[in-house]
This record gives C-alpha cells, sequence and structure tokens, in this order.
C-alpha cells in the first residue's frame, strides 16, 4: 500500500468533512502511480556536505560509519575503541582508525514566485510547483532534509527544513499556498535566504530567471556561499513567440514599465533573437560556472521532465 | 479647376461634406493611434529590441502622416465623385431630353422589316418584329451614344404616361427603361404625355422632347386646350411603313339577348377597313368556340360595314368576332378579333302580394324565366325565398326573403321604404303623367314613358338623398328607385289600372327592367368594354374590394365603389370579376377606328410646331470624370490595403 493511500484512508473522514476545501489541488499535483516511480529515485549530489543525522549519503567528516576512512596519530583525550592495534603491532605506533560517516544531504528549493510567473495563467508557477513538489518528494524519500523557500524581491514563504516522506503533504499545502506576486530580484531574495540557513546544501533554483538585476548575481549569491547551485528554468515558449500586431503599448507585468512599439514581423524577428540569445546566455553562464542548470519546457508533459528528462540529463540516479 | 463644374451634388454640399469628413477622419485617425495596452512578462527582452529602432521614430511619424493624407485624399476622391464633375466644354452642349415613347395599340403593327426566316428550322415559331420593337433597338442605339452631358428620361404613354426612368445620363438605367415598355391595346393619350413632359423639363437647359411614335396620336389637344410646347425642341422618331400598313378591324361588337326571350340574342358587328385600297375579307362569328356563322365582305378603301346577326341562339357564354383579309394576315392582329360576353340566364322567383290585377299578371307571363307566385295580402308571406317581391296596392312588412321590392300603388307608408306624399288628379288643365324622365335609369330604358296618361295618383317622398327619381310629374315623383341596407325598391305612385299605361308597351317592358334592375340580368347588359377607358364593373354592394383577373392570368386588386369596380383597362380580352360570392366575367377590345388606322404619320406636329428628325447624337466617347475618380478610389484603397498588411503603413 502506497503512501498515498494510507493518508487517504487516514484522511477520508476529514475530506468527507470538509469536502469543499480543495485538497483536490494536492492530487493534481501528483498522482499515485507518479508518487510510487520517485520513490525509489534520490538525488545524485555532487558533493558530499555534513550533516547531523545519518542518511543514505557519505560525507567528508570522519566519524561513527561503518566504512574505513583513514588513519592518524593518536592524541590524548581519543577513544581507546578506535585505536588500530593491528597497526600499532606493525609500525609499533598508536593509529586510531577513521570512519566515513554517512550523513544526510539538506535540499533547499528556491521557488520564484514573482508575478511573472503567474503571467499566462500562471502556467508557469504551476509547473514550477509541481517540479518543487516532486523533488521535494524524492529528497524526502532519500532522507534528505528538505526545505521550500518562494523568491520574488525577497523570501515571501518558507517552510522549514523536514525530513520523512510523510511530511510531504505539508509540501503540498505549502506549494498549495504560493500565489505569483511581487518583483523578481533574485539577488536580493538569495541573500535572505543564505542568511536564514546556515546549513549548506542542494540550493535548486526554480525560475523563469526574468530578473531586471540580472539573474546572475542571484546564482552568483549561491555559489559564493558554498551552497551547490542548481538552477531548473522554467520556459514558456509562447514568451519567445508573442501574438502581437500593430501598434501597442507593452508594460512589464512586474514593474509596470511601459514601452510604445509598432510590431511588425521585422520586430518580433529581432525580439526572437534576443529571446534566444538570452536563453543561451544563460545556458553560458552556468555552464562557465560548473552550475548545473536545465531547461524545463512548460509545454512537455510534467511526467515526462520527471521521469526521463532529468534522468537523461543525469540529475536522477 | 475653372474648367470644370459639378453636375452632380453643388459644391457648396461638397464642401460641407469634406469638411465634416475630414474632421471626422481626423478624429477618428487619432482613436486609431490610441494603442493596445498588453501585459509582457519581462519587458527588458523589448527594451533591448526597441534600443536600436529609436532612430526609425521620425520615419514611422511620416508614415502615419502619410496614412492619414492617404485617408483624406480618398474622402476628397469620393467627393468629387459624387459631385460628377464635367468639363464646361461637355456642360455647354449638354440637353435635357424626355422620350415619350407610344405603347399604344397601334405600335403592335409588324409593319417593319422582319428577321430572315430560319431555313434550316422552318418550324420554329418566330415572334414577327413589331413598331415597338424597333422603336427600343433605335433608341436604345440612342442612348448608347448620348453625350457624357447629356440628361435623358423615358417615360411611357398609353391611356397614360409611365414614367420608366429618371432624368439621368446613367446609360444602363435607360436601358432597363428600355426594357420595361409595353404596348397596350388602347388609344394612346398624347396631349397628357405631352404636359408630362412639359413639366419635367421645366427649368431645364436645352430640353427637347423626343417623340418615339408611328405618329397614329389623334388630336394633340384634351380637357384643359391645346398643348403649347413653350420653345421646346420637338424630335420625332417615325417608326411603320406607310408603304405597306395593311390592316382591318372589328370595331364594333355588340350582343343583346331579348328581353321577353333570353334564350335567344342579336349581335352587331363593325368591320373596317383602314387601308387605302379596297380590302376582300372573311368574317367570322363564332359562339363558345365554335363557328356560328362565316361571310366575306367586300370593304371599299376606309369604309365600315356593320353586320346585324338577328335572332340566334345555342350560345351561352362567349361571342367571339374574328376578321382576316383574304389574302392573308394584316399587319395588327390585336384588333382581328373582338369578344362579347352574353349575361347568363337565371330563372328568377317573383311573388306577387296581391288581390287580383290582370295587367300584372299579364306582364308577367310575357317571360318564360320567371317563376310567379301569386298570394293575397292575407297570405303574405308566402314559402320560400324570392329574387323579386311585387307590392300591388299593398305595403305590409318586408321579410328577408323578399328579395327586390316592386310596390305598385302602396296603400300607406308605415313599412314602406319611402313616404306617401298628396294625392294627385288630372285635369283638364293639368294631365297627370311624366315630365321628366331619367331615361338613363335601367328600369326604364328604351321605354316611351313621356305619353302615359295616369288619372290620379300619389306622390313619392324620398327619404334618401340617394333614392333616385326615375319619373316625375311637375307636382312630384311618380317612379322612385332607391337601395335600403343593400336591398333595392322600386315604387309606382299610381295604380296602372287608373292609367292608360297598360296599353302600351311599356308596360310589359317596364316589369321586365324593374325585375331585370333587382336580379342584375338587364336587358341592357354591358357585353363588353373598350380598353383605354375606366371601367364600372358591377358588383355586390358592401364589398371594398374585389379581385380582377386579367386576360393574361394574371391577378389585380380593384377597388369597388358604390356597387362598382372601378378599373382603367388596357387590355383586350376576358377578364373576371371575383368577389367572396360571385364571379362576373366580361370582354374588353379595342374597338378604336383611329387606332387600328395604323398608317404612320409622315410628320408629328404640335401646336404648330412641326417635329425634326432626331439629331446631334454621335457616337462619342462619354467623358464621365466621376467614374475616373472612383477607379482612383479603388486603386488607393487596394494601395492601402496591400500596404497594411505588409505592415508597411502600420
Amino acid at each position: 500500500m502506497g503512501l498515498l493511500d494510507f493518508f487517504k484512508r487516514a484522511t477520508a473522514p476529514l475530506v468527507r468533512r470538509f469536502s469543499a476545501r480543495p485538497v483536490v489541488a494536492a492530487d493534481e499535483l501528483f498522482d499515485d502511480a507518479f508518487q510510487r516511480k520517485l520513490e525509489y529515485l534520490a538525488i545524485v549530489s555532487k558533493r558530499v556536505f555534513s550533516g547531523s543525522m545519518k542518511a543514505e549519503r557519505r560525507t567528508k567528516k570522519t566519524g561513527s560509519g561503518v566504512e574505513f576512512a583513514d588513519h592518524r596519530d593518536y592524541a590524548a583525550g581519543d577513544d581507546f575503541r578506535s585505536i588500530d592495534w593491528h597497526a600499532y603491532q606493525r609500525f609499533d605506533r598508536l593509529l586510531v582508525r577513521l570512519f566515513e560517516e554517512e550523513e544526510d544531504l539538506s535540499i533547499y528549493l528556491v521557488v520564484d514566485s514573482s508575478e511573472s510567473m503567474g503571467f499566462r495563467s500562471e502556467k508557469k508557477l504551476r509547473y514550477a510547483k509541481q517540479l518543487a513538489a516532486a523533488l521535494a518528494y524524492v529528497g524526502l524519500a532519500n532522507l534528505d532534509r528538505v526545505a521550500i523557500v518562494t523568491a520574488d524581491a525577497g523570501i515571501a514563504m518558507r517552510l522549514e527544513p523536514t525530513r520523512n516522506k510523510k511530511r510531504i503533504f505539508r509540501v503540498f499545502e505549502f506549494l498549495r499556498r504560493v500565489k505569483p506576486g511581487g518583483e523578481t530580484d533574485l539577488a536580493g531574495a538569495l541573500r535572505a535566504f543564505v542568511a536564514q540557513h546556515k546549513r549548506r546544501g542542494l540550493a535548486i533554483l526554480i525560475s523563469d530567471l526574468y530578473d531586471p538585476a540580472g539573474f546572475e548575481k542571484g546564482i552568483n549569491v549561491l555559489r559564493y556561499n558554498k551552497f551547490e547551485p542548481f538552477v531548473l528554468h522554467v520556459v514558456d515558449q509562447k514568451d519567445a513567440s508573442p501574438d502581437l500586431r500593430g501598434d501597442v503599448v507593452l508594460y512589464d507585468c512586474e514593474t509596470n514599465e511601459r514601452r510604445e512599439v509598432t510590431v511588425t514581423p521585422g520586430v518580433l524577428a529581432r525580439y526572437r533573437q534576443e529571446y534566444a540569445d538570452y536563453l543561451a546566455g544563460i545556458g553560458r553562464f552556468c555552464a562557465t560556472h560548473q552550475v548545473t542548470y536545465f531547461r524545463a519546457d512548460i509545454e512537455v508533459p510534467f511526467d515526462e521532465v520527471i521521469l526521463r528528462v532529468f534522468r537523461r540529463g543525469g540529475f536522477l540516479r | 479647376m475653372s474648367g470644370v463644374s459639378f453636375v452632380g451634388i453643388d459644391s457648396g454640399t461638397l464642401l460641407r461634406a469634406a469638411g465634416v469628413l475630414a474632421t471626422a477622419l481626423v478624429v477618428l485617425y487619432i482613436l486609431k493611434l490610441r494603442r493596445r495596452p498588453i501585459a509582457v512578462p519581462f519587458a527588458l527582452l523589448w527594451t533591448r529590441v526597441l534600443s536600436d529602432r529609436e532612430a526609425t521614430t521620425l520615419f514611422s511619424q511620416l508614415k502615419r502622416i502619410f496614412s492619414l493624407l492617404l485617408q483624406l485624399l480618398l474622402v476628397a476622391l469620393m467627393l468629387t465623385a459624387l459631385g460628377d464633375p464635367r468639363v464646361a466644354v461637355n456642360k455647354t452642349t449638354g440637353r435635357h431630353l424626355v422620350v415619350l415613347f407610344d405603347a399604344s395599340a397601334s405600335m403592335q403593327a409588324t409593319d417593319v422589316p422582319q428577321l430572315p426566316l430560319l431555313v434550316d428550322k422552318p418550324e420554329v415559331p418566330t415572334a414577327l418584329k413589331t413598331r415597338l420593337d424597333v422603336g427600343k433597338e433605335r433608341l436604345r442605339q440612342t442612348v448608347r451614344s448620348l453625350a457624357g452631358s447629356d440628361r435623358m428620361l423615358i417615360a411611357a404613354f398609353d391611356a397614360g404616361v409611365t414614367p420608366l426612368s429618371t432624368m439621368t445620363g446613367d446609360t444602363s438605367e435607360l436601358e432597363r427603361a428600355l426594357d420595361k415598355v409595353r404596348p397596350m391595346d388602347v388609344r394612346a393619350n398624347f396631349a397628357a404625355a405631352v404636359r408630362y413632359a412639359k413639366d419635367s423639363l421645366r427649368g431645364l437647359s436645352n430640353p427637347e422632347i423626343v417623340v418615339v411614335s408611328d405618329g397614329a396620336l389623334g388630336e394633340i389637344q384634351d380637357g384643359q386646350g391645346p398643348v403649347d410646347l413653350a420653345g421646346i425642341k420637338l424630335s420625332y422618331v417615325k417608326l411603320g411603313d406607310s408603304m405597306t400598313s395593311r390592316n382591318v378591324a372589328i370595331t364594333q361588337l355588340s350582343v343583346r339577348r331579348y328581353p321577353l326571350d333570353k334564350s335567344r340574342y342579336e349581335v352587331l358587328v363593325e368591320v373596317t377597313n383602314t387601308m387605302d385600297a379596297e380590302a376582300q375579307v372573311e368574317l367570322e362569328l363564332r359562339g363558345d368556340g365554335k363557328l356560328t356563322d362565316s361571310v366575306e365582305l367586300r370593304l371599299g378603301a376606309k369604309k365600315s360595314t356593320s353586320r346585324f346577326y338577328p335572332n340566334l341562339a345555342g350560345v351561352d357564354h362567349l361571342l367571339e368576332a374574328r376578321v382576316r383579309l383574304k389574302d392573308g394576315a394584316d399587319d395588327l392582329p390585336v384588333d382581328d378579333h373582338a369578344y362579347a360576353l352574353l349575361p347568363e340566364r337565371r330563372r328568377a322567383r317573383v311573388q306577387v302580394v296581391t288581390r287580383g290585377n290582370m295587367y300584372l299578371t299579364a306582364a308577367l307571363l310575357l317571360d318564360e324565366y320567371l317563376e310567379v307566385v301569386e298570394v293575397q295580402p292575407e297570405a303574405y308571406p308566402a314559402d320560400g325565398t324570392f329574387d323579386v317581391t311585387i307590392f300591388d296596392g299593398t305595403a305590409p312588412a318586408v321579410t328577408p326573403e323578399c328579395g327586390g321590392l316592386f310596390y305598385l300603388a302602396p296603400a300607406d307608408d308605415t313599412h314602406t321604404p319611402f313616404k306617401l306624399g298628396d294625392k294627385l288628379k288630372s285635369d283638364k288643365g293639368f294631365p297627370l303623367g311624366f315630365d321628366e324622365l331619367q331615361t338613363k335609369h335601367p328600369i326604364v330604358r328604351s321605354l316611351s314613358l313621356a305619353e302615359v296618361n295616369v288619372a290620379s295618383a300619389r306622390v313619392l317622398e324620398s327619404v334618401d338623398k340617394k333614392d333616385v327619381a326615375v319619373g316625375r310629374s311637375l307636382k312630384g315623383t311618380l317612379l322612385l328607385a332607391g337601395r335600403r341596407k343593400g336591398k333595392p325598391f322600386v315604387a309606382l305612385g299610381f295604380d296602372v289600372r287608373d292609367s292608360d299605361l297598360p296599353m302600351r308597351v311599356a308596360w310589359p317592358l317596364l316589369v321586365m327592367n324593374v325585375i331585370g334592375y333587382f336580379i342584375d340580368e338587364e336587358t341592357a347588359y354591358i357585353s363588353s368594354f373598350r380598353t383605354g377607358e375606366v371601367w364600372s364593373i358591377p358588383a355586390a354592394a358592401g364589398e371594398k374590394v374585389a379581385s380582377l383577373r386579367l386576360p393574361d392570368g394574371s391577378k389585380h386588386p380593384v377597388p369597388v365603389k358604390e356597387g362598382r369596380a372601378v378599373y382603367l383597362g388596357q387590355r383586350a380580352g376576358v377578364y373576371t370579376l371575383e368577389l367572396p360570392d360571385s364571379k362576373v366575367s366580361f370582354a374588353a377590345n379595342l374597338a378604336d377606328v383611329a387606332e387600328s388606322s395604323i398608317t404612320p404619320a409622315a410628320s408629328l406636329s404640335i401646336s404648330g410646331v412641326t417635329a425634326g428628325e432626331l439629331e446631334g447624337f454621335t457616337l462619342n466617347v462619354r467623358r464621365e470624370l466621376w467614374v475616373l475618380f472612383l477607379f482612383a478610389v479603388l486603386g488607393l484603397s487596394g494601395l492601402e490595403w496591400l500596404t497594411y498588411h505588409r505592415r508597411v503603413t502600420v
């Protein structure tokens, strides 16, 4: 019996009582079959981070694990039980055995909730929520610590780090409350994020990267503060080819900056080229700064993205 | 443009319209420039795109100004086209013509050059070309060669005048008007047509009346006196060939039943030879489609002859007379036959309320189609429904079954539709009799009552203005006719036995006339009408509208006034007047010697002005500038459309 089935049975009376509540929204993010597939996946971490609890991932820290790591000279105060007596016999030196310690990973999901993510019926934000929920579930299933924050000009909402996949419903509930709004300022938001989260880990930025100040600053904040940035770029192809003709006034949905323009086929072609250059610039930046970057087109079915595209990109093992 | 002036909408109106439209256009253009606000997710990208477009802003504004100028130019061109600009040279030579197209019966004559016969297919019947067809062809050529500034109005005239177009230079409208000309079986009312043309040309420059006709138009004079052309030029397009015109016609056909033997009838036919040469003709009389009589006649030039057919029998309804030349068909078929309808016979029921009147009984015995029921006043009313009730010396209350009422010397006026006045007696100083008679009234038609002597009588006093005093002595009415609630009555103010009337032939005829008047079976029944006149057709009283079926089968509503349907008939043939409860058929014939005289007139003159040949029309190129302006508008609109959709001017 899957976790969701169990949860459904347990909460059935409440569901009946509060049938008007939009619990269906949680089901829209995941269905049972989708969750079962994700249960066996874990996030591949390129680095080993230190942690306080044992998990299925090794860290550089030596300690009370079972796998041998190294020897070091005995120092006063070391536990006698860790002295390698065989080595003492052979080398006549008191050496202490060191073990690799298996610890949990901190995964931070930073979801862009600015107004641009809600543009065109919130398609991008919804897509970002689904990605965040899926990744959170994978992390929780692997006993990692998962925290979620939403970012616009600052940190709008946050879900405290949590473990255990039973907590996935808190994730659902949290994501359901996320609404688009505010301007995008990734640098400011991520500076606040870094200040609030001392434990380093994998920081997955899910955003359309429409930052007037430049997306690079935000990513660099993560890099400079020893987080491992992972960029999931949510892309709507309609942003690349807007259906515009004639004399119009364009205004930014976030900043309300207005711009009169006569849209002609030539202008549209230049815009498409500019958009393509913008995307290419993002990819180029991430590649040169060893930031894992993945582009998620909202037109690609969500299942396919999670189960195939991520695997093909080496994101999931 | 000193050499150009506007002949359509005047320049003042055009300028005002231009001002209003230009203002509206500029306002609309400003409104058009209000841009639609559209949200985008990331305006920075657009900023980058447009950064290199700033230099083109001036060019964009110039394009908008150019687009506005283009729209203003389109408006100016359209308004100029509406003004119908003409070059001054053209305008000075422009004329205003009213074409009077003769659509009378004589225009159906076929004495015009015909198309060659179809040798390969001789079995295919070919309609002969008429004068009207030739007139249309000639006028069509004239219309097509109108000068650019000429204006023409086409009107057809038959018994009336029918304008078929406006005063226009539009050749297509004029040609459509020509297609509408149809010949009628009537004499032309040329005086009315000329007056109409004069009125249409009043105040217009270079007026001209063009008469397209065979010239057989009769006197150019009507009730208003002679027609004065007052300086209007007159042209004549002559149709027909005076050398070859051949025509004989039936100019009268009349039939009536004998009053005392309605199974028999007599017919009068008049045949006229309108040619300048003697003619051998064959006259046929047909009854209900069957040949009744055929005779050959020799007619002198321009002579008529009448033929009387007495004592005919065996025909119930339709009589037709036909005439044809022995040596072939003539040129005008419409007057070669004429129709007449016999009044329907039916047995009338007559109720006579009398204590015995031998003279009355004897008079009623003369008509075998009467079913007479005599009752004593005490036994009145008799059973059944009657067409006529004769009250002899009595005047009881009238029942609905009585039909028409004929009072003979009523004793009192309690129930009568009139009042009884003074008693009159004849004496040496004043012989009592009919001093005044309405001789056209149906009940006294063909009667001689002036010599009747009356010993004593009562004056009949009318109580309704519509009553007719048919016979009066100097002291009062003696014979009164009228109608109450749709029911007719006739009253005689004296007892026939107190007069010498029963001794006269007039007595039984008076009785028959009265009965015929009541049952609408007049001995003077109108067997046929003459076309071109306003007909007054008997119809049931109380109806407002009747339906008239024409010889071609079409139906037309006709108004009914005082029991008569009124209609201007212009087609020869058999008509049927249809009412909710009855049908009346009658015939109409041309019966017009003048119209049958189809020899075309060599010249035409009105009030001393002789018409000249139609001249001045030469094949030329129509210089109508408005067409060019419209083409320019179309071209510019196409250009604008193309550039707009190519995003060049936006």
